[in-house]
């Protein structure tokens, strides 16, 4: 992965093994001279820290409390043994509030507004700012062990935890954006994987002129912070372009690659070519979707969508979906997600023991969340450490081919790199203006043209408020 | 005044009894109903996010948040959507809902006690409950509505139905009326078991035809349980929510987007700005009240 910055080394990796691996595997997210500098004046900027214990993770917090508790979203029953252990080891008691992806933000809201108690929440990158700049996120820096996951932190991770100089999360998982095909279709049509988008465009046209099936291309383009808007950004990196440089001007003016890109994406939903379905996915209904074998490629989105359309027990096409890398130098986005100490805690040493066992080492000195997540549910690590393991080389393959998917790893570069707007609160405001007005373009109810140039309207409006 | 209120050996007088009896529905209400009435319109002067709420702090803004609503296009296409949703929905209701009572009290026509129930089956079935059954009914690829239409040959490849922006919005009228029907059926029935059979007779002793006996006998007499139908379903129409949420979340696009919608996204989604939402929830609150008093004011002025 090009996360595995090459910086300090974990706490199971040696310096060595690091450096090899960064130069073995690119410099996608590997740390350049640029950003090395970038994060050693953030680190300088931390407070000292304390004479910390030689495993701050096994170290009992003075306070006394019967329960602790989290608020995240689902995913499979990842939950249910980590709990369990924090009790097994603490004795103290984990209550867990678990709701849907989407309604994640509304009920960490609604509960935070209402007064709750929350110890541990988690955020997507795409509202981290917004959860930040509301005081929901308490900072880390100065606990115990903290400078220690930092410094085992990926690029990505980095990228997404430290804010303004401060640390205020540890991962919870990353992920990179991969295309997929499906190895019977293409057989039946007697394709090689495309190598670019005009060969794609054919690709499609030829499929299903031949009715090789009725729409060849499933993009994952729902409404949300990481369908269409993924898909677009994914699309537009790849292509050379950007929708915000690092002075936050935006992108999108006219003859801009994100609006050339746009315009071909149209191409595939006017000429008959996308599964109309693509407007309503999300990143795992897509998956599932995927599954009944009726599109040949699936668009750009998370690797562990593979755990669904290679899992024999969901799915009928599996072991026949194969990842697939970008056209062109294969460059793609990825992001990581995190878990957060939340301000509404009842105790910041316990909630921070919490925090460590979901995003960060449980007692015994483990990553055992990344590596179970990594091994059961395919997920990537926001710890180089992690990455580097075998929880990915060998708990991938169950579901694909780990080392395909780290070769992508390594062209991967952080979202927010590409979309710079992703470090503001109204990021997402204005992510529900790009939802509206791209799904309107690519109905055909407006140009690309006029798709943009709203856009281009519609940040100053969400930055006034 | 106290010997008034209590009568000689301790009663109550009728005036007193009745204010003490109503008491407890009067404080229920108000804390239920008036106070998170009042209170969303407190909401709506102020500034209201996340960090405020936890503070129990709200900075004054005027009718800065009405301001903000009435210059972003997407309320006001919000508005018109909900206006279309709601002509369409409580249109059909009112005529499916007569058209099915009068067959139902027909006697004429046989109906099973199990059909009368069924038909009010849907009511039953919980609005999100619903919006998801209908979700994968109108699903493009694996939905059975496509299944059964491809089946019985009338269409030879399947229709997007929630997909094309130009239909989405009346597509999504149908689960809502699916939903709410029943509710309708049942106060026209009551209403129709009402009618005195005398009249009928006596029409139909003067000559008049089918026709004219629910013309000039039935509609009139329907139209009190219309107007109440009227203004119920419209007052719910405006609101709806629920189906939006499980089968389009206001796509494609703007499509879909209605006032209740917008709301809840400007109140419950990043940067939780609850005080536009609640502008927004206020200005939809009067147009359901300015619509129930003029259908009112235009229903009873006719049957004067």
């Amino acid at each position: 992965m090009s996360g595995m910055d090459g910086s300090a080394s974990g706490a199971t990796t040696s310096g060595e093994e690091g450096e090899a691996m960064a130069e073995r595997r690119g410099d996608g997210w590997k740390l350049g001279r640029r950003e090395f500098l970038i994060a050693a004046a953030a680190a300088a900027t931390l407070p000292p820290q304390p004479a910390a214990a030689a495993s701050p993770w096994a170290e009992r917090p003075g306070g006394k409390v019967d329960r602790v508790n989290f608020v995240v979203w689902t995913y499979g029953d990842i939950y249910t043994k980590i709990s369990k252990k924090f009790v097994d080891d603490w004795g103290v008691t984990v209550d867990s509030t678990i709701s849907s992806f989407n309604d994640h933000p509304t009920k960490l809201m609604t509960m935070y507004a209402g007064g709750e108690t929350i110890d541990v929440s988690q955020s997507s990158p795409f509202s981290f700012p917004s959860f930040i700049s509301q005081g929901l996120v308490e900072p880390l820096d100065g606990l115990p062990g903290a400078a220690d996951y930092l410094a085992d932190f990926t690029q990505s991770a980095k990228q997404v935890a430290v804010y303004d100089g401060k640390l205020m999360g540890l991962p919870y998982f990353s992920t990179v954006w991969v295309w997929s095909y499906y190895t019977d279709l293409l057989d039946k049509a007697k394709f090689e994987p495309f190598t670019s988008y005009d060969e794609l465009l054919e690709q499609l046209r030829k499929a299903k002129k031949d009715q090789i099936v009725d729409y060849p291309i499933q993009w994952i383009a729902g409404v949300g912070l990481e369908q269409l808007p993924g898909t677009w950004y994914q699309l537009t990196w790849n292509r050379g372009g950007r929708f915000f440089d690092k002075q936050g001007n935006h992108q999108l003016g006219p003859g801009s690659i994100a609006r050339d890109t746009l315009k071909w994406w149209i191409a595939t939903f006017t000429e008959g070519l996308a599964d109309p379905e693509s407007l309503k996915v999300q990143f795992t209904s897509g998956a599932k979707a995927f599954t009944a074998g009726k599109n040949l490629y699936r668009g750009p989105n998370h690797h562990y969508g593979l755990n669904i359309m290679n899992d024999p027990s969901q799915s009928p096409i599996a072991g026949k979906v194969k990842v697939w890398g970008s056209p062109g130098d294969g460059k793609t986005i990825g992001d990581t997600h995190v878990y957060f100490l939340c301000t509404a805690n009842r105790d910041r040493d316990w909630a921070w023991k919490l925090l460590q066992y979901l995003g960060g080492k449980t007692k015994d000195g483990a990553y055992t969340q990344a590596d179970t997540l990594a091994r059961d549910a395919m997920l990537g690590s926001g710890y180089a450490s992690v990455m580097k393991s075998a929880a990915v080389a060998e708990g991938w393959k169950p579901w694909g081919e780990p080392q395909k998917i780290l070769q992508i790893w390594d062209k991967a570069t952080y979202v927010g790199e590409v979309c710079n707007s992703v470090y503001q609160p109204w990021h997402f405001p204005w992510t529900d203006r790009v939802n509206i007005e791209v799904q309107k373009a690519l109905t055909g109810q407006i140009t690309a043209d006029r798709c943009c140039d709203t856009l281009i309207t519609a940040i100053k409006e969400v930055q006034k408020g | 005044m106290g010997a008034r209120r209590v009568r000689p050996g301790g009663e109550l007088s009728p005036r007193a009894l009745a204010a003490v009896m109503n008491l407890p529905s009067l404080v229920t209400l108000a804390l239920v109903l008036a106070y998170p009435i009042y209170y969303a319109a407190y909401l709506s002067f102020h500034k209201v996010a996340l960090a405020e709420l936890r503070r129990g702090v709200f900075p004054f803004v005027g009718l800065d948040n009405y301001r903000r609503i009435f210059a972003d296009p997407l309320f006001l296409l919000s508005l018109k959507n909900t206006f279309i949703f709601t002509v369409v929905s409580v249109g059909a209701e009112i005529v499916l809902a007569v058209t099915i009572a009068l067959l139902i009290n027909e006697r004429s026509v046989p109906l099973s006690r199990v059909t009368r129930v069924l038909i009010l089956l849907p009511y039953a079935v919980p609005p999100i409950a619903n919006g998801l059954i209908w979700a994968f009914l109108y699903n493009f690829d694996f939905g059975f509505l496509n299944r059964i239409l491809f089946g019985a040959g009338v269409i030879t490849t399947p229709i997007d139905w929630v997909g094309n922006p130009q239909t989405a919005l009346y597509v999504l009228t149908i689960p809502y009326i699916w939903r709410t029907l029943p509710f309708a059926i049942l106060l026209v029935h009551a209403a129709l078991q009402g009618i005195n059979p005398e009249l009928y007779e006596a029409a139909s002793i003067d000559g008049a035809t089918a026709w004219q006996r629910l013309r000039h006998v039935t509609l009139p007499l329907l139209r009190p349980i219309i107007v109440v139908i009227l203004v119920l379903r419209t007052s719910f129409a405006f609101t709806v929510f629920e189906e939006v949420l499980a089968i389009t979340q206001g796509g494609p696009g703007d499509a879909t987007w209605v006032a209740a919608w917008y709301s809840y996204r400007r109140s419950f989604a990043p940067p939780f700005d609850i005080g536009v939402g609640a502008a927004s929830a206020y200005v939809l609150a009067f147009a359901v009240g300015a619509l129930a008093i003029a259908y009112v004011k235009m229903i009873y002025r006719r049957i004067e």
